[in-house]
């Protein structure tokens, strides 16, 4: 079926799938026919941040006193935390906009995509602080095979979708042929193609950051690094949310609430779809692995690492309807939960370094010692 | 819902002896405040860490909850009992 920006036809979104239904034509928020996404995007937006509001200056000093591999451990982490991000503030958008059908699953799309891009920007933010040119950096994320090798996972099953949509858009249902490959396009398979790429999406947002966030966390603790530590404690507010969208998502699949024959794929599709979930727990493990290759961290190793992805794996596998796989009923680094508490990553505005932040700020409190004077 | 006169809600989970509810409290500060470990992240009904099965009673939310839940869960984070309840953590 075609794309288009805008489909006049009269559509009743109250009545169309999640995707593979109509086009959305009127971006309307009055009804929704799956009203979490709506709420998504309003906690979202409440969750706005900017990274420059927050101060990473005294992080330059405490990284010149890091140990070589506590720095290869925390560039290690930036870099690959840009590629997850890079790929993440595109795709949603290229991968799930061309085939949705809800209004406010849409716009939830685009939300999210872009505070991926905020994400990514907050990077460059760090990185920028630390090194006068941090383009060694940057440079070393496309040629680095311990990244590429996790690059070609999360980007496969997007770039499948990709490709199928564009073959079924363009030329529609059949076998097509394209530089010498054959391709089967039918909406069924078009459909498991969906759905094993957010079971991928899904495997990202809950399991591929948390090696990182740990590390940066574990700095956080000895008191170091801790602008980079406020900056990816928002990020991972944030991650939380996205996630909690992609199980949304799989639950109304699986659970028959949204298109019946996304049920049944979810049923044929159930050995693989856990696999992407196992293959990228072994893949953090290994990242694990790859950082402490020359030796720990304080406060860190490999094995506790590894442990507490196994847990954090186990619920959020649970979350999906997989069964737990992984021997860890404890959590081993309880002090995680300080930093993932949402209450304890407010951005003070003291900490600003744009100064149009605190113009606004007292801006702000100037009107409102104005408006004290009057009688309502 | 209660009045003075009634006493508190209470909240039993896994072999624990049963808690009373303390006011103004969610279920998981009580929980905490009894040292009963039970995961969370936000704290705030969005990302689902504290997702426990409710085996009896009821509750009600003080934050609209967002995060994902069967319909047999709850998110002791940020909801109170409205009936003496009975929780297993996972
Ligand atoms: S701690 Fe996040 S939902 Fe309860
Ligand atoms: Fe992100
Ligand atoms: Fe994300």
């Amino acid at each position: 079926m075609k794309y288009t920006t805008f489909n006049q036809h009269t559509v009743d979104t109250m009545a169309e799938p999640m995707f593979f239904g109509n086009p959305v034509n009127v971006a309307r928020y009055d009804q929704q026919k799956h009203s979490v996404f709506e709420k998504l995007i309003e906690k979202q937006i409440s969750f706005f941040w900017r990274p420059e509001e927050v101060d990473v200056s005294k992080d330059r000093v405490d990284f010149q006193k890091l140990s070589d591999t506590e720095k290869h451990i925390f560039i290690s982490n930036l870099k690959y935390q840009t590629l997850l991000d890079s790929v993440q503030g595109r795709s949603p958008n290229i991968a799930f906009l061309p085939i949705i059908s809800l209004p406010e699953l849409e716009t939830w799309v685009e939300t999210w995509s872009f505070f991926e891009t905020i994400h990514s920007r907050s990077y460059t933010h760090i990185l920028r602080n630390l090194f006068t040119d941090p383009s060694h950096v940057f440079e070393d994320i496309v040629v680095n095979d311990e990244i590429k090798r996790r690059a070609s996972d999360i980007s496969r099953y997007y770039d499948d979708l990709i490709f199928a949509t564009q073959l079924w858009q363009t030329q529609g249902e059949g076998v097509h042929v394209v530089n010498g490959e054959q391709h089967v396009i039918n909406l069924r398979e078009l459909k498991k193609k969906l759905y094993l790429c957010m079971n991928s999406v899904n495997a990202l947002e809950a399991i591929r950051f948390y090696v990182s966030f740990a590390c940066t966390f574990a700095f956080a603790e000895r008191e170091l690094m801790e602008g980079n530590s406020k900056i990816i404690r928002l990020i991972a507010r944030d991650e939380n949310l996205h996630l909690t969208s992609t199980q949304h998502i799989l639950n109304l699949w699986i659970k028959g609430k949204d298109d019946p024959e996304m049920a049944e794929i979810a049923e044929e599709c159930k050995a693989e779809a856990e696999q992407i979930f196992v293959s990228a727990v072994e893949q953090e493990k290994q990242w694990a692995s790859y950082l402490f290759q020359n030796g720990s961290m304080i406060g860190l190793n490999k094995d506790i690492l590894c442990q507490y992805i196994e847990f954090i794996a186990n619920q959020r596998m649970a979350v999906i309807g997989m069964s737990p796989k992984y021997d860890v009923s404890n959590n081993p680094l309880p002090w995680m939960n300080n930093y993932l508490h949402s209450d304890n990553v407010q951005v003070a505005p003291q900490e600003s370094e744009i100064s149009s932040y605190l113009v606004g700020q007292i801006d702000a409190e100037v009107s409102a010692e104005e408006f004290g004077d009057f009688d309502l | 819902m209660s009045d003075d006169s009634t006493s508190p809600f209470l909240i039993e989970v896994n072999e624990y002896p049963a808690f009373q509810h303390q006011q103004d409290k969610t279920v998981l500060e009580v929980l905490e405040s009894h040292d009963v470990e039970v995961h969370y992240h936000c704290r705030e009904g969005f990302c689902g860490a504290c997702r426990t099965k409710l085996i009896e009673g009821d509750v009600r939310y003080t934050t609209d909850p967002l995060a994902f839940i069967d319909d047999d869960e709850v998110l002791p984070c940020c909801c109170v009992p409205t009936s003496n309840i009975k929780l297993q953590t996972y």
